[in-house]
C-alpha cells in the first residue's frame, strides 16, 4: 500500500482526523510515562503524520509503547484522543505487516487472541508460556516470581474456559489471523 | 438483597485473594453478584489493538449475556475491564452501525444485542454509591487493622471516564475508608501507571515508574498500598520484591475494608500476597 492510501485511510477516521487541531503544545509527550522509550513521543509522531510520514508512524514503536494510561487524553488542550489514535496506529500496521519487529508487545498480544480464540478466556500462563518461545530471556527473568505465585497457590493450573469456546474462536477471526501473520 | 450482574474477567481467579475478599464482603452486606454465564474474555487491550471490530464483538458478548438475564448493569472488579468494557459501549452508542454490526454477528451464534447496552461499574462505585451506610454500620472496632493506608486507584478507573481534578486525584475510596475508621493517607501518585501490560516485556522500563510511585507513598506516609485492579496488584507487589529491602505490602480494598469490618485475615486471602502484610489487633478505644 503506497503512503497517500495510508494517509487518507488515516485521517478518514474521526478519531485520527483531529490530529489536524494539534497545536504542538507537548503536554501529551510530558504527561505520557514511556515518551523516554518511544522513538518519536506522541507531539512528535502527530508532527510527522501532518508531514506525510506515515510511514515512519507506522514503523515506529509509539503506539506499541502506549499503555493506555490515558493521561495524555485528559490533558490535550484540543481534547484530541491521543491514546485511541495510538490504537488506530496500531491496528493500520499490523494489517498493513509493518509493525516494528524489535518491539516484543506485537508478540504478546499474539500471544493472549491466540489463548482467547482457544479458550474464550485468557490463562496467564498459557500466555507467558506461548510469548516465552519467542522471549525466553523474559520467561527466565520471572522464574522467581513465578515460583512465589506456585507457593501461594495463585499459578493458573487449570486454564480458564468457556463452554463454547468455538464461539469465541468465531468472534476473533481477525485478530487471530493477523496474531499468525508473522 | 441486591443483584448485580458480575463479569470477574480472567485476572480474578489467580488474584491474591481478590475473590475471596469480595465474597467474604458480599456475605457481610447482603450484596449478590451474580456470575454471567459462559462469560468471555473481555479482550483487554489486546483485541483493540488487533482489530476493532473483534474488540467491540467480545465486548458486545458480554452484554448481550447481561440482557439475556435481564440486567441493566455489569459489575466489574479489574480496571483494564472496566475500560474495555466503558469503552465498546461508548463506541457502539455512538455508531449504530457498529452496534448493528455485533448484533449481527452475535445473532449468527443465537444471541440476541438490544440497543439499550448496560451500563458498567466497578464494584468499588457499588460499595460507595450503594452500600455506604451499610459499611458504616458494619465497621467494627475490635478487628485487625494494619495502619497507614495509601489509595492505588491506577489509571483507568478514572480516565478518560471522570474529567476534571478527580481524573487525576479521585478521593471516593479515601471518604470511604474515612468513614470507616481507616487511616488514609493523602499522597499524589494514586492515578499515576504502574506499566500495564508492559511491567512483563518491558520490565526494565516499568521499573522506575513502579519505584516513583512506592517512593511517594512513602515519603507520605503510607505503611501499606490498596488497589482496585488484578494488574495494578500484581505489578506493584512483583515489582516489589526483588528491588526494595524495605517493600510496602500490596493489598485489594476489599481486604482492607474487610479488615475494618472485623473479617480475619485469613477470610480475606492475605496469606496469598507476595509481600506479607501484618495487622494486629485495634486498641478498644
Ligand atoms: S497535548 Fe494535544 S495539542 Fe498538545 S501536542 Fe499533544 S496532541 Fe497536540
Ligand atoms: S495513553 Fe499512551 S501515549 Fe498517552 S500518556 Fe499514556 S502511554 Fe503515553
Amino acid at each position: 500500500m503506497d503512503d497517500q492510501h495510508l494517509l487518507d485511510q488515516f485521517f478518514t477516521h474521526p478519531d485520527c482526523r483531529k490530529v489536524r487541531s494539534c497545536i504542538q503544545c507537548g503536554t501529551c509527550s510530558g504527561s505520557c510515562p514511556l515518551a523516554a522509550e518511544m522513538d518519536h513521543a506522541p507531539r512528535e509522531l502527530f508532527a510527522l503524520i501532518r508531514d506525510g510520514e506515515i510511514d515512519i508512524a507506522l514503523r515506529s514503536n509509539t503506539p506499541w509503547y502506549c499503555v493506555s494510561c490515558y493521561q495524555c487524553m485528559d490533558r490535550c488542550p484540543q481534547e484530541i484522543p491521543v491514546a485511541d489514535i495510538m490504537y488506530r496506529l496500531k491496528q493500520m500496521a499490523i494489517a498493513a505487516g509493518c509493525q516494528p519487529r524489535s518491539h516484543k508487545l506485537p508478540d504478546f498480544y499474539r500471544a493472549f487472541a491466540d489463548d482467547m480464540g482457544r479458550n474464550g478466556r485468557m490463562t496467564e500462563t498459557h500466555v507467558m508460556a506461548r510469548y516465552s518461545l519467542k522471549h525466553p530471556m523474559d520467561a527466565a527473568a520471572n522464574m522467581a516470581t513465578a515460583l512465589k505465585l506456585l507457593a501461594r497457590g495463585r499459578l493458573d493450573l487449570i486454564p480458564n474456559r468457556t463452554h463454547h469456546p468455538a464461539q469465541i474462536a468465531a468472534l476473533t477471526t481477525m485478530c487471530r489471523k493477523r496474531g499468525s501473520d508473522s | 438483597m441486591t443483584v448485580y450482574a458480575f463479569f470477574p474477567g480472567c485476572a480474578y481467579q489467580s488474584a491474591a485473594g481478590y475473590r475471596e475478599s469480595v465474597d467474604a464482603l458480599n456475605a457481610r452486606l447482603d450484596i449478590q453478584l451474580q456470575e454471567l454465564d459462559d462469560w468471555n474474555c473481555c479482550g483487554a487491550t489486546a483485541a483493540f489493538s488487533l482489530d476493532e471490530p473483534d474488540g467491540l464483538a467480545l465486548c458486545g458478548r458480554l452484554f448481550a449475556l447481561a440482557q439475556k438475564e435481564g440486567f441493566s448493569r455489569i459489575v466489574t472488579v479489574c480496571n483494564a475491564c472496566y475500560t474495555t468494557l466503558l469503552k465498546a459501549r461508548k463506541r457502539m452508542e455512538k455508531d449504530p452501525q457498529k452496534l448493528a454490526a455485533v448484533a449481527h454477528t452475535l445473532a449468527d451464534q443465537g444471541l440476541e444485542l438490544a440497543d439499550s447496552l448496560p451500563d458498567v461499574r466497578h464494584y468499588l462505585d457499588v460499595l460507595v454509591a450503594d452500600v455506604s451506610d451499610v459499611l458504616e454500620k458494619a465497621a467494627a472496632d475490635n478487628g485487625d487493622t494494619a495502619g497507614a493506608v495509601a489509595v492505588y486507584y491506577g489509571c483507568q478507573y478514572t480516565r478518560p471516564w471522570i474529567s476534571g481534578p478527580d481524573a487525576q486525584r479521585p478521593r471516593m475510596l479515601e471518604r470511604l475508608f474515612t468513614k470507616i475508621g481507616i487511616h488514609a493517607v493523602d499522597h499524589s501518585a494514586g492515578t499515576l501507571c504502574c506499566g500495564a501490560s508492559h511491567a512483563v516485556p518491558y520490565a526494565d522500563a516499568c521499573g522506575p515508574m513502579i519505584r516513583r510511585i512506592v517512593r511517594e507513598i512513602r515519603n507520605k506516609g503510607g505503611g501499606i498500598i490498596t488497589t482496585i485492579c488484578p494488574m495494578c496488584q500484581f505489578n506493584l507487589d512483583a515489582g516489589q520484591t526483588d528491588r526494595q529491602t524495605d517493600p510496602l505490602p500490596v493489598t485489594y480494598f476489599t481486604q482492607i475494608i474487610g479488615l475494618a469490618l472485623g473479617i480475619a485475615p485469613k477470610d480475606l486471602g492475605l496469606n496469598k500476597l507476595l509481600i506479607p502484610l501484618r495487622t494486629e489487633k485495634k486498641k478498644a478505644s
